[in-house]
């Protein structure tokens, strides 16, 4: 468990160093661009309002229909 | 005392790091889901500066040069640039689906595996997405899902995984495919970000 939490410091280390951490008006921007403008906005914005995979309570029969 | 028993509240801490690679998914899936709007380029436009320190700062170079170019771009043209870039008429210049850069047969098979995996994890496509799974957009926002779970190493290892398996492989040839585009103003500079953080994530998954 020692380990555990030893590589988890120096990942995070990584992370910060890499800049990741102190960016927190980019992660702020980015969670809120997740849900674009509604899709009547103007007719070059319209396609593909939505998030690209939606939790699902049950995944829909599709699926097992189309297994390649 | 069973009436004063409080439920198990399973709040994954809040690491912060972690909440700004959430952050960057969300946005790379958006990005390369489809051009960006007029509230998107201002959003990255004045979004801050990344400082990163010594060489590690690739990351932060990349991420400013996108916020340069998301001021300096009409939304138009940019979703324009998308269109022809990634959606294209007939073929696409570059395909955004991370089995084409994963193998050269078998793609099937890949994709047949993901749609397991995502079963799995409890998550489907969309109704509204007409793409098949391994669109990197899809693979992005799958990531920014596990990582949404929580930081413990459960987790991350199962974030490490997935990217392991869809990602690693299939972002360099995807991004640089982009960058080399004669087509490209605003999405190298897109490509070129997203290529500098999943360097950074691959480094940082390694370390578990």
């Amino acid at each position: 468990m020692k380990n555990d939490t030893k590589s988890k410091l120096s990942r995070r280390n990584f992370l910060i160093t890499a800049g990741v951490g102190g960016v927190a008006t980019a992660a702020a921007i980015a969670t809120q661009s997740v849900t674009p403008d509604k899709p009547n906005l103007t007719a070059s914005t319209d396609k593909r309002g939505g998030k690209g995979y939606q939790e699902t309570a049950h995944v829909r029969s599709y699926y097992n229909t189309s297994k390649v | 005392m069973s009436a004063s028993v409080t439920p198990l509240r399973f709040q994954p801490p809040e690491v912060p790091e972690d909440k700004a690679r959430e952050g960057y998914y969300a946005l790379l899936a958006r990005l390369f889901y489809a051009g960006p709007d007029a509230a998107l380029l201002a959003a990255i436009g004045g979004a801050g500066r990344i400082a990163g320190e010594g060489e590690q700062s690739a990351l932060g170079g990349a991420w400013n040069r996108l916020a340069a170019a998301a001021r300096a771009m009409e939304a138009e043209a940019a979703c324009l640039e998308y269109d022809e870039i990634l959606v294209g008429t007939g073929k696409a210049e570059v395909t955004p689906y991370a089995s084409y850069y994963l193998a050269e047969t078998g793609r099937e098979k890949i994709l047949a595996g993901l749609r397991g995996e995502l079963l799995g994890l409890g998550l489907a496509r969309s109704e509204a997405a007409h793409e098949p799974e391994d669109h990197m957009a899809g693979l992005f926002d799958v990531m920014r899902h596990l990582i949404s779970l929580g930081s413990e190493d459960v987790s991350l290892q199962r974030q490490q995984g997935f990217f392991d398996r869809y990602i690693a492989r299939s972002y360099p040839g995807f991004c640089r495919a982009i960058s080399a585009s004669e087509k490209a103003n605003f999405y190298r500079h897109a490509a070129q970000f997203a290529e500098a953080f999943f360097a950074v994530e691959t480094e940082a998954l390694k370390v578990l």
